[in-house]
């Protein structure tokens, strides 16, 4: 493009994107910042500068430890089982199957649920449903509630969001499977003897692209689970499974300390922040220009 | 039928494994939203009596929780919000997502890669953390929430840094530049060259996008409670709160509900599914 | 091709199946009555040919927003807004906070939105919270008057407006417990723990396996029962204060507190007989409803505010349901043992910052108007099926939980203790109780965790 036009391009083409995501986005961000300096409640007049305060709050706060140790956890076992097995599902979806379209469409459905209503219909397969077949089938795994033992209702969580996640990365791996040739994909599905070689040294560089967006996309979610967390197990029981992002709400408006809470929110962002920005360096070094 | 026995037996066993497979994925899939259609039937007492059993052994099936969940909702008139926002905000996006990338993707500029950073960046802010100081600014010092147009302008927002990022990733892999100079020496001007060229090209990510957009949207609770507190306004979502009460929550009109607000966006979903595919295989005989 | 073929077919048939619903669905809508099933049946009709109330015809079209934190009362408080409407002139728009956020952070994010509700109805601790930095006093209001035992003061000025009394304990259905024993049940009879337990041992032979539900809710057990220990020190608002103090700075030891002792022997006796003893964690309220309507549980640790969803699992008006007291001890002596926890626990706040002079008038005439106009009492009793704490106000409730309160209320069986505690108390101790419910502690950790708790307190 020439440079003459420079000026205009950036007026047409991306000013008013970006106006959008500064407005709404970066601006409140920076505002929220600088509110973890103030000792403001989010009710007061005035807001005094109180400086590290609150940052000294945080790292006295044992439970958001606890709770930001339990999210490594949950995201560690979530990412892997999200990617694998959306990565396997979208892998047979697009084989040219008869009745894809259907199971495509089947797959996407838990993302037409928004997250809270989500949360609970699973709260109440998991409490009424589940223990409803247990007491009809006698089957020691339904016996109890998954949500009153801190373990299992720690797996309901893990299941809840694997299934919600993978539908959203099906869609995208999909896609990314369909940006191959034909070629590729014939040449990795006919020979089943050295078929699995095939998919690590062809089909997985060549869809590298696709998996460093999908990790980065389950890693930052599964970092802010907080709906599900909210509307599945309410942190439950007895507080075993407050992930974070719940602590980082409960701490600002439950415990009224505002000001802990949003640092809180701005040390999780930063964890956040190193490590999805980590992955993304790793996995782009992995990917082969198209 | 004969260009399938290229394959053989093997891939025909191999096909119906793989089928057997996903037909038992799908059906655990499928398990939570059959229970609430299932459920969506019944009365109070047998859903959490008996909410496994199958319909034609429940004596009060009926369509009472439909009826109810469609007159408290105020259907119409909360889907009518919830269409308007729903399409200006992903016409929007796609339109300013599309042209932001692309600008981007060709000016390798600060301003490109700071912008660029910054969104993939805001990514993982979570919402929580700009809740307070978003309304703060909108409603105390600018005081435009109540507003239609304030909820289609944030939506946009948010969802911007998404947008770009997938848009960004299909440019630079897939928009072959040499095109657009073809277009330039023609003599179109850099919006022409935009909408005739980059955008059809665009077509399988857009599909994937206005999808996700439009569901995200549609589907959104927080944010519009924020925004929207007149009645008249309140979204599909919004207009179910009253179900869920403060000591237990009235299971046959949620799900009712719930399905009732699923309905729209899954008929754009089979519509669009088309689409994607369409602009796939287009793209791929060329 | 089959399978295709089959594939297709389902697909189509979902389609058509859930189109379908939602198209009969609209056509159902469109034919019924706009029948709701939330909305508390009106089996006793306002009267609406008495109203004394002066309208104050210079408000004439203000318009005035209720925040309401009390999700079963929305549409009966609608319909009051309503009727408020046809005679003032002045629109109350109701506006709801849903599960999931708590009306404190609804009011806060409105605040900072600059569109407060005029009026909100909130928890007595958020009401202290916001009182003098956003709340309009209201001190010289004169239903001050009718309240006085159900006002809450903060610094000696009043900030709200006492909505209803609340009551709880342990709620019995006769006619299951007389089915059971085949004899006449006396609810007075039961003056101790020890009594209760000996009630509860013959219900077990009698065939009643377990008699009582527990609700797991961390609301339930950290805020509504857990906080005896504070209200029993000695039945007042002051005491539960006093007794606070000393836990803070370390002067009482819970260990040998009786009280503290007192409500978990009551409530190893509750854990015990337990209807959901298996997996008490695994406890569901709605279906605690119905047991108890059932008959299949005869007692439910629980407050006045059950009736919609007894009502809803089958209970009619007529049936017998009352309360226990929640037992401290085996003194018949003892006032937690006779009398009833009964209290203001929702309280109206209105708008001290942002609101016109106007708003504030009309909102003043709404608050009037709900205890001085014949119809706002009977619609406060009747429609939104709460009990009054209102002296002049004539109507008496017609569930029974309600009814059994007011009437313990007037013959000075109920006693008025609020705790004021800070907000996340029944957050977290709810969950040490939890624990505990579940059999997960023991009472060293739980006393441990609550003097944890307020040691942590500024």
């Amino acid at each position: 493009m020439k440079s003459k036009n420079k000026g205009k391009d950036f007026g047409i083409f991306a000013l008013p994107g970006m106006f959008c995501f500064f407005a709404v986005v970066i601006i409140p961000f920076i505002y929220g910042v600088y509110l973890t300096f103030t000792d403001w409640d989010g009710v007061a007049e005035v807001k005094n500068f109180i400086g590290l305060a609150n940052f000294q709050k945080v790292i006295e706060d044992h439970e958001f430890w606890t709770s930001m140790l339990l999210t490594f956890k949950y995201v560690i076992l979530v990412v892997l089982l999200v990617n694998i097995i959306a990565f396997a599902i979208a892998y047979l979806l697009t084989r040219g199957f008869k009745g894809q379209n259907f199971f495509r469409a089947g797959f996407f459905t838990p993302n037409l649920i928004g997250g809270i209503v989500l949360g609970y219909i699973w709260q109440f397969v998991f409490s009424r449903v589940f223990v409803n077949i247990g007491e009809s089938t006698g089957w020691s795994l339904f016996e109890a509630s998954w949500l009153s033992d801190p373990n299992k209702a720690f797996a309901a969580m893990v299941l809840v969001s694997v299934w919600q996640l993978s539908g959203y990365m099906i869609l995208i791996y999909v896609a990314g499977f369909m940006g191959l040739s034909e070629d590729v994909m014939e040449a990795a599905s006919i020979d089943g003897a050295s078929g699995w070689l095939k998919m690590r040294k062809i089909v997985l560089p060549l869809m590298m692209s696709s998996i460093t967006i999908c990790l980065f996309l389950t890693l930052s979610r599964a970092f802010m689970v907080y709906d599900v967390n909210l509307s599945l197990t309410a942190g439950g029981p007895y507080g075993t499974t407050e992930m974070a992002a719940m602590h980082v709400y409960e701490k600002a408006f439950t415990s009224r300390q505002f000001g802990a809470g949003q640092a809180e929110a701005l040390i999780l962002f930063i964890v956040v922040a190193c490590i999805s920005g980590l992955q993304v360096y790793l996995t782009k070094k992995q990917e082969v220009e198209a | 039928m004969n260009q399938k026995k290229i394959g053989g037996t093997k891939r025909k066993v191999q096909n119906v494994i793989a089928m057997a497979v996903l037909i038992v994925i799908f059906i655990t899939y499928m398990f939570p939203f059959l229970m609430v259609l299932i459920n969506s039937l019944k009365q109070k007492r047998d859903i959490i009596k008996s909410p496994f059993s199958w319909l034609f052994t429940i004596k009060g099936l009926s369509f009472d929780n439909f009826v109810n969940a469609f007159n408290q909702m105020d259907f119409l008139n909360a889907f009518k919000n919830s269409l308007i926002v729903t399409v200006s905000a992903t016409v929007l996006v796609t339109i300013l997502g599309t042209m932001l990338a692309y600008y981007i993707v060709r000016h390798n500029n600060k301003i490109s890669k700071i912008t660029f950073a910054l969104m993939v960046a805001s990514m993982i802010i979570p919402f929580q953390a700009i809740m307070i100081p978003l309304v703060s600014i909108y409603g105390g010092t600018l005081n435009i929430l109540n507003h239609r147009i304030t909820l289609i302008f944030m939506h946009t927002g948010f969802s911007m840094a998404m947008s770009v990022f997938m848009f960004h990733g299909f440019i630079k892999g897939n928009v072959p530049i040499a095109l657009e100079e073809a277009a330039y020496i023609d003599g179109c001007t850099h919006i022409q060259t935009f909408f005739k060229i980059v955008f059809p090209l665009l077509k399988p990510t857009i599909s994937t996008m206005v999808i996700l957009n439009a569901m995200s949207f549609w589907n959104d609770f927080l944010l519009p409670s924020l925004v929207l507190t007149d009645k008249k306004l309140l979204t599909l979502p919004l207009s179910t709160y009253s179900f869920y009460g403060t000591y237990s929550a009235d299971y046959g009109t949620i799900m009712a509900g719930l399905l009732l607000c699923v309905i729209p966006i899954m008929i754009l979903y089979v519509a669009l599914q088309k689409q994607i595919i369409g602009g796939v295989v287009a793209g791929a005989v060329k | 091709m089959k399978r295709k073929m089959a594939a297709k077919v389902i697909a189509a048939g979902l389609v058509v199946a859930m189109t379908a619903v939602g198209l009969s669905g609209c056509t159902f809508g469109f034919a019924s009555d706009p029948d709701d099933p939330n909305e508390v049946e009106e089996e006793i009709p306002i009267d609406m040919s008495v109203d004394s109330f002066q309208y104050d015809s210079s408000l004439n079209g203000t318009s005035i927003t209720l925040l309401n934190s009390k999700a079963e009362i929305q549409v009966a408080l609608e319909e009051m807004g309503k009727v408020f409407e046809e005679k003032s002139g002045v629109h109350v728009e109701v506006m709801p906070v849903t599960d999931g956020e708590s009306p404190y952070t609804k009011v806060v994010s409105l605040y900072n939105s600059g569109t407060p509700p005029t009026l909100s109805i909130l928890d007595t601790t958020d009401v202290i919270a916001l009182a003098e930095e956003k709340g309009e006093d209201l001190s010289g209001e004169n239903w001050t008057a009718e309240a006085e035992d159900y006002l809450t003061k903060v610094n000696g000025k009043v900030y709200s407006f006492p909505l209803c009394i609340e009551g709880r304990g342990i709620i019995y259905n006769k006619a299951a417990i007389e089915e059971a024993l085949g004899e006449e049940f006396d609810p007075s009879s039961i003056k101790t723990r020890e009594d209760f337990t000996e009630i509860l041992e013959e219900l077990v032979a009698a065939g009643v396996e377990k008699p009582i539900s527990v609700a797991k809710e961390d609301w339930s057990l950290g805020a509504h029962l857990l906080q005896y220990i504070y209200e029993t020190y000695d039945g007042t608002s002051a005491g539960a204060q006093e007794i606070i103090e000393e836990i803070k700075d370390g002067s009482l030891d819970l260990e040998s507190y009786d009280r503290m002792t007192g409500f978990l022997d009551t409530f190893d006796v509750l854990k015990k007989y337990n209807v959901a003893k298996a997996d008490p964690l695994g406890a569901d309220y709605d279906e605690m409803a119905i047991d108890l309507a059932d008959g299949k549980t005869v007692f439910w640790v629980n407050g006045n505010w059950a009736w919609p969803n007894l009502e809803e699992a089958g209970a009619e008006k007529e049936d017998e349901y009352g309360f226990l007291p929640f037992f401290m001890s085996d003194d018949e002596t003892d006032f937690a043992n006779q009398m009833i926890q009964g209290s203001p626990s929702k309280q109206i706040m209105m708008d001290g910052q942002m609101a016109s002079e106007e708003e504030k008038a009309a909102a003043r005439e709404f608050l009037n108007w709900i205890v001085y106009s014949e119809i706002g009492q009977q619609m406060l009793v009747n429609t939104c099926n709460l009990i009054p704490p209102f002296q002049n106000n004539p109507y008496e409730p017609a569930d029974p939980l309600s009814r059994d309160i007011y009437e313990k209320v007037q013959r000075g069986e109920a006693f008025n203790a609020s705790a004021i505690v800070p907000n996340d108390h029944w957050s977290v101790l709810g969950a040490a109780m939890q624990k505990y419910l579940a059999g997960r502690s023991d009472r060293e950790e739980l006393i441990g965790s609550i003097e944890d708790y307020w040691a942590e307190q500024e």
